[in-house]
């Protein structure tokens, strides 16, 4: 750690370390500054020229991500000439850009949008027929399309393949305005995180053919929440919408920083894994197969457990929330019930790697390990409650809790996904996380909790 | 004129290019008076000759080798730039087909100075019947046991004028696209995968025999207090006998032109002169008038000495013609690394193109001025600033021709 010196930006004195980026405060202290190629995951590149500030004592504008901030330094952001100097550039970055918003999947998330408002405004002043032309849709592999004529060559898709996964499969080719974005002769973008480029991107050139043309950013709502696809709990968004006459529906994940667990990035299987949320869904409770009415199930269920006191297993899915976990177990003690979790259903070496993915795949099993549940397999048993642990068990009578829908025998009861409710979850590495509630539907599905209240009563 | 014959001293030769005939004539002389000198001490030499990149930049060479470690775990390179692609510049072409092992000589000393055990030659795609008479020099280097303590290697670009910038010479070295990379913040050496490297012109280090072998006051006897020595000054256009004739710096530019020219093709007058190589503003034959030729004098009338390679125009030229052949290549060559000079080379070309057949406006003539300005000194490399300077000289010089046009 560097020693921590005084510097001004526009008449404020700021706190910063000596030696770090300029463009890292301007960033964190919410200072307007333009920028496409910097990011904080991949460095200065300094290739898009539009963190042009002035600093006091040298004659031209410098860029803020190469700039290392020394003791007495004063920074102007703002002002004539430094807007001038951003206008200009960002001129001649869309001097052949199509300028296709109103159909581009970007618009309103869009960077290039964004400083357009602040700093362009300006006059056309070349015809399209006039830009130079580029492929506008390459099926660049791992539902990434690429248009290079929206592209602004910032060369963070490139550096996120040479630098993050390390595939390489990005490059630049061409020179000049004939530069552009492709794959390496004969090979796909492939690797477990490359919708991560489609974040990246701070324009329109890179977008997702999972979620491109279903949604305009603007109507999205966003929740807070983590990732269920292992135990590494990566950070995310959960963008949904109720669209006119139709149920909530989430349309995409999109990984959230967070630099003690996943940075800035996550898989592509986690990302994707929304889809499981919203498909094949149990909605109403069924007996043997056929549907049933609620009330009917629930004292159908009370007195099975009635009936089979102190002869029941309990089998706890260990992606559940930390709360219900713990109902469960209350629930469970009254009951005089044995508890388990079985673990090796979860195990996945082959899903592993040493960036983000790991082997465990449920994502809460740091919470069953803490709260001493068994993982073993159950024995055999009168009565077994299954509260969404996705193996099948046998028993003389059955109670499954589940989201979804499953061949089952006995008695299946719908519950809400983690999306329809909050909770907490503790990832591998023993941090706990808190999910939000994001999904809203207009029936709901009752929660875990909701049924233990309604056993009970 | 004086007549001062240093790099180029054996160009007449028949054969020049064996190493039997360079033997002949004095070559790997210096060689035996290495043993005399610490690295350190051919440095010091280097440094009070105040012997000048010949590359266009004009740095002071001595100050680049003293950034190189001596003491340093990893392995030292140097890199010799010939990667010549200036339009109107074709000196170093001279050197490795006629006197390719003056080159090898002055490597082998440098690489001494710097302790370096391997030197690379950075050779442009296009000059490949010249890399095969450097490459059967090395070869006869080699079987004579020239090279047995320090290796050289022909490294072919493959054909971007952008290679010729130091840092993207060493990207596309490591295998990689020739984009310049960000300068550092502190005064270091260049680094090949990692490792302290020396970016020299080869020129600079074709000097580098004569320096050692005759002493720095020696070098310093030609040309002027702040630009000693010589260039191998060239000349193309309207010119009776274009070529590449070595002078030394602080002649004067008419004088020469003259004497080893023979003045403007076809008797006509002068109109304009490009000092050397496009990158350099364009000059009228006013200013022409009492120029000398070393660095000092071109920075005062806000142009650059460059490569020292001279385009003449006569009077007959077309100014906006001759600007859009220049940004033509701009156009073309620009890496495309950052956005004003990706987009700003474009766009000037095509505005030029636009006066040019007559659709012009007075806006396309400030808008061009416009674009020179954020071209110039907001990126990372001088490529832009360079394209910038030519269309502001060409402008404000010949504004009247663009107007004429519109």
């Amino acid at each position: 750690m560097s020693e921590m010196i005084d510097i001004i930006v526009d008449s404020q004195t700021y706190k910063v370390e000596n030696g770090s980026l300029l463009i890292d405060l301007l960033i964190r202290e919410k200072i307007k500054v333009p920028y496409f190629c910097y990011h904080e995951s991949l460095g200065a590149d300094g290739n898009c020229r539009m963190c042009m500030v002035e600093i006091e004592g040298q004659k031209r504008p410098q860029i803020a991500c190469d700039t290392l901030v020394k003791p007495g330094m004063e920074i102007r952001s703002t002002g004539a000439n430094i807007e001038k100097v951003r206008t200009n550039i960002l001129e001649l970055e869309l001097i052949n850009h199509p300028v296709d918003c109103p159909i581009c999947d970007q618009a309103g998330e869009c960077s290039l949008q964004d400083f357009y408002m602040d700093y362009g405004l300006h006059n056309t002043k070349v015809t399209i027929a006039q830009k130079v032309k580029h492929n506008k849709h390459i099926d660049l592999g791992s539902n990434v399309m690429l248009d290079q004529e929206r592209c602004v060559l910032c060369a963070r898709c490139t550096r996120f393949t040479d630098q993050i996964t390390h595939t390489h499969e990005l490059g630049i080719i061409g020179r000049g305005d004939e530069a552009r974005v492709s794959t390496m002769p004969g090979r796909k973008l492939d690797n477990p995180y490359a919708m991560n480029v489609v974040d990246l991107c701070p324009v329109g050139a890179l977008t997702s053919k999972d979620f491109r043309f279903t949604q305009r950013v603007w109507f999205l709502k966003t929740a807070n929440s983590v990732c269920h696809g292992c135990a590494k709990g990566c950070n995310i968004y959960i963008d949904h919408n109720i669209m006119k006459y139709k149920d909530d529906v989430i349309y995409r994940f999109r990984p959230r920083r967070n630099d003690a667990v996943n940075g800035f990035f996550m898989c592509d299987e986690g990302r994707l894994s929304y889809k499981e949320l919203q498909e094949n869904r149990l909605i109403s409770p069924l007996l043997n197969g056929e549907e049933i009415d609620e009330k009917e199930a629930i004292v159908k269920a009370k007195n099975l457990i009635e009936k089979c006191k102190n002869e029941i297993t309990i089998i706890i899915d260990a992606n559940l929330y930390t709360e219900e976990i713990e109902a469960i177990l209350a629930f469970a003690k009254e009951l005089g019930a044995r508890v388990c979790s079985p673990k090796e259903i979860y195990m996945d070496e082959s899903f592993q790697d040493d960036l983000l993915r790991c082997a465990n795949r449920a994502a809460n099993a740091q919470t069953i390990e803490r709260l001493g549940i068994d993982t073993n397999e159950p024995n055999p048993s009168n009565l077994i409650i299954n509260f969404n642990h996705p193996q099948d068990f046998k028993a003389t009578s059955l109670i499954s809790f589940l989201t979804h829908n499953r061949p089952c025998s006995g008695l299946s009861l719908p519950i809400a996904a983690y999306s329809e409710n909050e909770g907490t979850l503790t990832n591998i590495d023993g941090i706990t996380q808190k999910c939000e509630k994001a999904v809203y539907k207009n029936k709901p599905i009752p929660t875990i909790l909701e049924y233990l209240q309604k056993v009970r009563a | 004129m004086r007549d001062c014959k240093i790099v180029s001293r054996n160009f007449e030769l028949p054969n020049s290019h064996t190493l039997a005939v360079c033997k002949a004539h004095g070559g790997y002389k210096t060689l035996e008076k290495l043993g005399e000198y610490s690295p350190l001490q051919i440095i010091d030499i280097i440094k009070k000759s105040n012997l000048r990149g010949k590359g266009g930049g004009g740095a002071p060479a001595g100050e680049k080798w003293e950034l190189m470690p001596q003491n340093s775990n990893k392995p030292s390179f140097l890199a010799v730039n010939c990667d010549e692609s200036e339009p109107g510049t074709f000196k170093d072409r001279q050197i490795i087909t006629k006197d390719p092992h003056l080159l090898l000589e002055g490597i082998l000393i440098t690489c001494y100075a710097i302790k370096a055990k391997h030197a690379y030659i950075y050779i442009r795609g296009e000059y490949k019947q010249f890399q095969d008479i450097l490459q059967g020099a090395i070869d006869e280097a080699y079987a004579d046991g020239l090279l047995s303590e320090c290796d050289i290697t022909i490294h072919r670009g493959a054909g971007a004028y952008i290679c010729g910038e130091k840092s993207a010479l060493l990207e596309s070295m490591e295998g990689k696209r020739g984009h310049p990379r960000l300068k550092p913040k502190n005064k270091e050496p260049e680094w090949f995968f990692d490792n302290p490297t020396l970016v020299n012109n080869v020129e600079t280090i074709a000097s580098v025999p004569f320096i050692v072998q005759n002493g720095a006051d020696a070098y310093r006897a030609y040309g002027t207090q702040k630009s000693p020595g010589t260039l191998l000054f060239a000349m193309s256009g309207h010119v009776e006998k274009p070529g590449v004739y070595e002078a030394e710096f602080g002649t004067s530019m008419m004088e020469y032109i003259n004497h080893f020219g023979g003045g403007v093709k076809g008797g006509k007058k002068l109109k304009a002169l490009i000092p050397g190589g496009v990158s350099c503003g364009v000059l009228t034959a006013k200013e022409c008038e009492n120029l000398t030729l070393d660095y000092e004098a071109l920075s005062s009338v806000r142009s650059s000495l460059g490569t020292g390679g001279m385009i003449l125009m006569d009077e007959d030229t077309d100014m906006v013609i001759a600007l859009k052949n220049i940004l033509e290549f701009y156009h073309e060559e620009s890496c495309g690394q950052c956005t004003p000079c990706r987009e700003g080379t474009g766009w000037s070309d095509k505005l030029v193109g636009k006066i040019l057949d007559k659709r012009g406006t007075k806006e396309d003539i400030d808008k061009l001025l416009e674009i020179a300005d954020t071209m110039n000194g907001k990126t990372i490399c001088v490529f832009a600033p360079a394209a910038s300077t030519v269309i502001v000289s060409f402008i404000k010089k010949f504004r009247a021709e663009f107007e004429a046009k519109l």
